[in-house]
């Protein structure tokens, strides 16, 4: 079951740097919803601020009623970084198991699937006592999902996790996301710059301006769930990507 | 083989440098206090093994509590001074004053503080050292990546999870690399301080005595140098493999 994420008119200012105008936002529990803007816009900040990694200058942002604070603390938040963010002295399985490792007050009595079962599904069962410097670019941000996923979350925050990778990784990766995502229903906020991969991802597309962030268009994408491959080659597909262009462009949609 | 193979090249360089050392003794008949032949300190060596290997062990170990303590005192300050840059720049001028200051001029005063015995002198080995393991630890606590940084307060890590699990394994590789200056400084300061705390054993007890006496020590005087070179060797292959071991992971051991 997803959690639900409320943001009423929130703001952030470092120092003289305005990175976030006022945006009310609302996530529905178990909704994938993509913040897709320009380079440097600001949306990493609305993440981080979801995350509760930052405080917002104004306005209040609520993850099932609480504060960000409260379910960082309740470990009820799964985060995505970047980069991989992987330790090289821990194994490929100690790394998954990371985020369970710490704060264990915390933890989920009852975790969902094992870190084991997780590494197989992503293909990588038999690197589970491998090192990172072992891996490859994409098999590195694998461990980064599953390490996410074996939290059990209710809310996934991703920030660009696919946005160091070549085309034909990222196409296979949201494919895994997809995938992974799909038993536990839990709520996503995905940041990229990528209009493809907001359209796969997505059930909506939240359009965002040049810094400041302010949110210039919210798209549904009408495309039937669960998505699959085989939908980015078809018409309703190409559509929402043009549509989507449009709104980033600032052109009619 | 392959250990053969590794240990080759460091023989032949100890071996070339020994022969020429010698052939330099030789050439210019140079005088045994200036400068002692490896064959004599050898022969002065093999008289009586059991005194020098004695001795070379007291000097071990007060190098080895030295640092130890050093070491302790560096993770402590060093992960406050990470953590905070106002205890860092707070600190730094300190660590400095202490790192320049040299040692050999306030002994006496540290000798008179502490009494005879060994405690002047382990407390000179740390006091040494410490400053190099700190800017160690700082350097390599600051290096931690910082998306790991993020991604473990994205669950609430506490401080101590952060240090434990983060910043203690980043710091490795800097600390090992600090402390080979550690070792070299450790073994100056410990060879110096047993000279003049009037302890009965260790090289530097028995290496001033004999600097003291001019008709015969030059014998001893070489042998316990040359015994201290020894020991401080031993430290840094020590070292070597413990690093080998403990950072696998890091691309420095990688091949």
């Amino acid at each position: 079951m997803g959690a639900a994420v409320q943001l009423t008119k929130v703001s952030k200012t470092f120092g003289d740097l305005q990175a976030l105008a006022p945006v009310d936002l609302s996530v529905d529990s178990g909704e994938v919803v993509t913040l897709l803007g320009p380079s440097g816009c600001g949306k990493t900040t609305l993440l981080r601020l979801v995350a509760g990694l930052e405080h917002p200058t104004a306005g209040v942002i609520t993850v099932d009623g609480d504060s960000p604070s409260a379910a960082r603390s309740g470990k009820r938040i799964g985060f995505v970084p970047q980069a991989p963010a992987l330790l090289p002295w821990r194994s490929v399985r100690a790394n998954a198991e990371l985020l369970l490792d710490v704060n264990r007050g915390s933890s989920r009595s009852t975790p969902g699937a094992t870190v084991d079962d997780l590494l197989d599904a992503v293909g990588l069962g038999d690197f589970a006592d491998a090192r990172p410097h072992e891996l490859s670019g994409g098999m590195q941000q694998r461990v980064g999902l599953v390490r996410a996923f074996a939290l059990d979350a209710p809310l996934l925050l991703m920030d660009e996790p696919f946005a160091a990778l070549d085309e034909l990784t990222r196409a296979d990766m949201r494919h895994l996301l997809t995938r992974l995502r799909e038993p536990s229903g839990a709520t996503v906020m995905f940041v990229t710059h990528s209009v493809s991969e907001a359209v796969y991802l997505s059930d909506r597309v939240v359009v965002l301006s040049p810094r400041p962030a302010s949110i210039v268009d919210v798209q549904t994408i009408d495309l039937p769930q669960p998505r699959s491959a085989d939908m980015e080659d078809a018409e309703p597909f190409f559509q929402a990507t043009v549509s989507l262009r449009r709104a980033l462009t600032g052109g009619p949609s | 083989m392959k250990l053969a193979r590794s240990l080759a090249a460091p023989t032949l360089g100890i071996a070339s440098f020994l022969l020429a050392w010698e052939a330099l003794v030789r050439a210019f008949d140079i005088r045994r206090f200036v400068l002692l032949a490896p064959s004599q300190i050898l022969s002065t060596l093999v008289e009586d093994p059991a005194a020098y290997w004695g001795n070379t062990l007291v000097t071990a170990r007060h190098m080895i509590v030295g640092l130890v303590i050093a070491l302790a005192v560096a993770l402590c300050a060093g992960s406050a001074m990470a953590a905070s840059r106002f205890a860092e720049e707070a600190a730094q001028p300190v660590l400095v004053a202490i790192m320049v200051t040299p040692w050999v001029a306030y002994m006496t005063s540290v000798v008179i503080w502490l009494d005879f015995g060994e405690r002047p002198i382990i407390f000179l080995v740390a006091f040494t050292s410490f400053p190099v393991f700190t800017f160690g630890v700082v350097g390599g606590m600051r290096s931690a990546d910082p998306a790991a940084r993020e991604l473990l307060a994205s669950v609430d890590a506490s401080k101590w999870e952060v240090l434990w699990r983060l910043r203690l394994p980043s710091a490795l590789p800097s600390i090992f690399t600090t402390g080979r200056f550690a070792v070299a400084l450790s073994l100056a300061a410990a060879y110096f301080a047993e000279g003049s705390s009037l302890q009965q054993r260790g090289l530097g007890v028995i290496g001033r005595r004999a600097a003291l006496d001019q008709t015969g020590g030059a014998e001893v005087l070489w042998t316990t140098i040359f015994c201290t070179a020894a020991l401080g060797i031993a430290g840094l292959v020590l070292l070597s493999v413990a690093e080998r071991f403990l950072l696998k992971w890091h691309a420095s051991q990688r091949s």
